[in-house]
Order: structure tokens, then sequence, then C-alpha cells
């Protein structure tokens, strides 16, 4: 029973992590309209910069700042590129994927290539700090502790942000009918910009969390997460921001199930396989897509 | 040189492949997967059963059709997005079952695959085989559906074109060419490890149909060609950034020319001009 409570208390802090990136995955697509791919390199990219700063400085604080600063950086920046894919005329979302695929391999091989020699990293202690409680075989970590605290905090100030502000309005209509939203008049460019803005300070913020969560980072990280917000995405209904809610909790928690009980490198192919049956059964996802 | 045609050769079938299924807007990275089987099976019938190389090359192509024939029953006409979560499915399902398997080698790898006597003439003939399938299908009726699909599903529909039925022949025939593959890489290298058919095998298969361009099938030769030829002509302080290479490459097609360098319209006017 202990095993099974704390793989649940696991699934949770790491299924918080999976909430956040597939939520501001679900608001490009939205808003933007781009199947943003390469959205957890970024983010594994801004944990690299918050080490090498941990590194050089010690210091947390810049060390949290530089990851949300580099997360955003790399969202703004992407922008130009996914608006140009955008205005040509006859192309779909599927360029988007393969552009963010390309980027993606760009990301991937400057880790490879350019920080401590390729190898992995470890986050200090102090960053990633001792057990809070422990008590037979739970163990609940501060970085556990920070995933499932910050993703609900991250996650109701967003949905606050949807259905409570001016802006969030405007992210809706832009969502729900995207030419009429720009025949009433309203910013689309300004809102697609705040949308990057806004994915890359969430990303940041997951950048830290998942950094004290995991204890370490590899550049490969970011492929099987981002093969993983895909699959959630899709399992829950492309653009379903609710959906991604649930459908991202439970793949953490089932994950963690299948980490405990089974071999570790079976996770993934039970992860995949559930989802597999899902979108089988059901092809818009098990709350309905919000785009085709 | 044998070594950078063999490899190319074996790129160009396995993106063919999958330009063939997104001929009807559908991404099936499922051949990944069906080329890591057949690679494995024709390293475990060649080196424990002892079977001669053309009755391993039938049964694997064999083995492709009826696996990919299976799962497109199953998945029937699902949107582009789930398809691509079939894909990555098996590719996981695939390698984990082989890094498992003490049998197959696991992490370690498969090793002592026979080499064939003349490999570049059997790979090269087999792909011209393959050219030659692709080109038929692309200048007959079927091929014609299938740009009515791509174009726009919904008017495919009307048209009474059996979108389902185009979209489960081409993966079939994908799957074959997948097949094909798997067993070339496995006598041509002579051994086998299950990292080589990962997610990196995807993006690299997805810039070379994405660069040469995914609306004919012949871009997919020059871009096969001037991707590997990458790691073999440059030198090695530049090779060896060629993943970055391959990624700015591919965002930059898909910026400037998103249909890709060779495009079907740039076929038709050089076409017109020779004939001019």
């Amino acid at each position: 029973m202990d095993v099974f409570i704390a793989q649940i208390i696991n699934g949770l802090s790491q299924g918080s992590i999976y909430v956040l990136l597939v939520t501001a995955f679900n608001l490009m697509l939205l808003v933007a309209r781009i199947i943003q791919f390469a959205y957890p390199q970024f983010v594994v990219l801004a944990m690299y910069a918050s080490w090498l700063v941990l590194e050089k400085s010690g210091n947390v604080i810049l060390a949290a700042l530089a990851a949300i600063a580099v997360s955003v950086l790399l969202n703004l920046l992407s922008e130009p590129i996914f608006r140009r894919i955008n205005n040509i005329e006859k192309i779909d979302i599927n360029a988007s994927f393969v552009a963010s695929m390309g980027l993606s391999m760009i990301i991937v091989e400057i880790m490879s290539h350019s920080i401590n020699n390729g190898f992995p990293v470890s986050f200090p202690d102090y960053w990633t700090g001792e057990n809070i409680i422990d008590f037979n075989y739970i163990n609940i970590g501060r970085g556990e502790l920070a995933a499932l605290l910050g993703g609900i905090i991250l996650v109701a100030l967003f949905f606050y942000l949807l259905y409570h502000t001016h802006y969030g309005r405007v992210f809706r209509a832009i969502a729900e009918d995207r030419k009429t939203a720009k025949k009433v008049g309203l910013p689309i460019l300004k809102s697609n910009l705040l949308s990057y803005l806004i994915a890359g300070i969430l990303g940041g913020i997951i950048a830290i969390l998942f950094s004290m969560f995991l204890g370490s980072a590899s550049p490969w990280l970011g492929e099987t997460v981002a093969l993983k917000v895909l699959a959630v995405s899709i399992t829950a209904g492309l653009g379903n921001l609710t959906g991604g809610l649930y459908v991202g909790l439970g793949l953490g928690i089932l994950e963690s199930l299948a980490i405990g009980y089974f071999s570790g490198s079976w996770s993934d192919v039970i992860a995949f396989l559930l989802m597999l049956v899902v979108v089988l059964s059901k092809p818009q996802g098990l709350f309905g897509a919000a785009l085709e | 040189m044998s070594y950078f045609i063999g490899y190319t050769l074996i790129y160009i079938l396995m993106t063919w492949s999958i330009y063939l299924p997104y001929r009807v807007k559908d991404l099936h990275f499922l051949n990944v997967a069906i080329m890591a089987v057949t690679a494995y099976f024709s390293a475990v019938a060649a080196v424990n059963w002892g079977w001669p190389f053309y009755l391993v090359l039938i049964t694997a192509i064999f083995i492709g059709i009826i696996i990919s024939f299976v799962i497109s029953k199953v998945i029937g006409d699902v949107p582009t997005f789930t398809v691509v979560i079939v894909g990555i499915t098996f590719i996981f399902i695939v390698k984990t079952i082989i890094e498992n398997s003490d049998y197959l080698g696991g992490t370690m790898g498969f090793f002592a695959i026979p080499f064939l006597d003349h490999p570049l003439i059997i790979m090269g003939g087999i792909t011209l085989f393959f050219a030659y399938i692709l080109y038929m299908l692309n200048h007959s009726q079927i091929g014609k559906a299938a740009s009515v699909i791509f174009s726009d599903k919904k008017m495919a529909h009307s048209l009474g074109i059996n979108v389902k039925n185009i979209g489960r022949l081409f993966q079939t025939i994908s799957s074959a060419m997948a097949g094909s593959a798997g067993v070339l890489y496995a006598y041509f290298t002579g051994s086998l490890f299950p990292d080589f058919f990962s997610f990196h095998l995807v993006g690299t298969l997805m810039t070379i149909l994405f660069i040469g361009g995914y609306t004919t099938m012949w871009g997919v030769i020059p871009a096969a060609i001037l991707l590997g030829g990458v790691p073999v002509f440059l030198p090695s302080a530049v090779s060896s950034w060629k993943i970055l290479i391959y990624g700015v490459l591919l965002v930059a097609v898909i910026l400037i020319n998103p249909e890709g360098i060779i495009t079907k319209k740039m076929l038709w006017k050089l076409k017109n001009k020779f004939i001019s």
C-alpha cells in the first residue's frame, strides 16, 4: 500500500508538469494555430540555463530568472517563424509541426554539443532539496511538492486569466473563430504575441519545477516529453484545455504506477499503449477536439 | 563511397515509405517500427536459422505488409495526428521489446549478420523496383484520387473517392518498402542496435522528405544524397553538427519554399521546356 501511495503522489507531481506543458502547448495551438513540438525542448534548454547559472554563481534566484528569461526569449524568437508559416497560403497545421521538429533538432544538437560536453547535468542538492516527508516507502521531496503545488497554482492562474480577464475573452474568441475575430477587430497579432509570452513565462517556471523534480536534465529529455505532450493533447482532444488537465494528470499517475510495479523501460510503452487505445476508440479525443 | 551509396539507398526507400502515405496526408511513422521488426527478423533468420537472403527478404516484406494491413484496418480513417500517435506507440513498443530481449541482443546490439556479395546491385535493384511501383501509382487514377484527398478530404468523400481504402493501400505498399529497407539495412551494416530505430530516424526521414519536396517522389533522391553526404563529404568539424544542419535546412525550406526543393510544378515546367 505504501508503494501505491508513494507512486500516486509522485504521479501527481509528474502529472502536474505534464498539465502545465500541455496547457501552454494548447494555448499556442488555439491562439497561434501551431503545433509547437519544440516547446518541451525550449523548457529543457531553460533547465540547462538555470544549471549553468547555478554552476557559475550558485545563486538560486538568478538561476530561476535565467530559466524564465531563456524560455521567454526562445518562444518570442520563434514567433516570426511560425507567423510566416501561417501566412503562407495553403499551409496547414502540419507545416508548423514539421518546422518545430526542425527547431527541436537544432536545440538538441546545441545541448548535446555545447553544454557539459553533451553529458546529462545534475542539479545541486540546494536546488532540488531534501525529503520533506520520509515515512516507510513514502518519500516526498521538495521538488515533488513544488511541482504539485506549482502546477495547481499556475493552472488556477491560467484559467483565471482565460475566463475572467479581457485578454482571456480575446483568446477564447480567436480560438473559437479566428476569421470572425479578425473581422470584428480583435487584435490577432497582439494576442498571438501574448500567447507566446505567456507560454514563455510558463515554460520558464516549468523548467524550474521540472529540474527540482527530476534533479537532472539531458539533451534527449525534451524529445520524449514532446512526444508525450503531443500524445496527451491528442488523447484529450487537440486544443481542449480542460481535457489536457485530466489526461496530463492521468498520464503522470499511470507512468508512476507503471514504474512502481513494472520494469522502468516499460512505463512509456504502457502509457502510449493506453493513450493509443483511447485515440482509436475516440479519434477526436476523450473530451473532444477544439480544433479539427 | 559504397557506405554512402548503401545508406543513401536505404534512406531513399524509407523516405518513400513515409512519402506514400503522406500523399493522403497520413504521417505514418509506423514504418520505422516495421523497419526495426524486419531488420531484427532478418538478423535472426540469417544468423540463427541460416535462411538464404531472398527467402528472408520475401518473408520480411510479407511480415511488414501483414503488420501494416492489420493496424491500418484497426485504425481506419482517423485524423493525421492520431496516425502519428499510432506510429510513435509502435516505435516505443518495438524498441522496448528489443532492448529487453537477450535473444535479440538487447541494448548491446545484434552482431555477425552475413554481408551480401554484391550489396549495392541488390539494393539498387530493389530501390528501382519500388521507384517503378511508385511512378505507376502516381500516374494512375489512384494517384490522382490521392491528390484530391491531399487537397481536400471532404471534397474527395463527396466525389465518391474511397479515402479509407486508398489510405490502406498506400500504407500497405509503403510497409513493403519499409520491410525491405529493414532487411537491406541489417545485411548492409552487419549489426543492429535498437537506438537506431528511434524518433531520431523519424526526424531524419522527415527532413529528407520535406527538404526534397513532398509533392513528388523525385525530391527524396537529391535530398537523401545531399543530407547523407553531409557526414561523408564535409570535414568532421562541420559534419559532427549534421543534425543542426538538417534542422536549419528544414526550417529554412519550410519558410522559403514549403513544398520543398523539387516540386510538381517545377517538374511540369521542366517537362514542358524539354518537349518544346
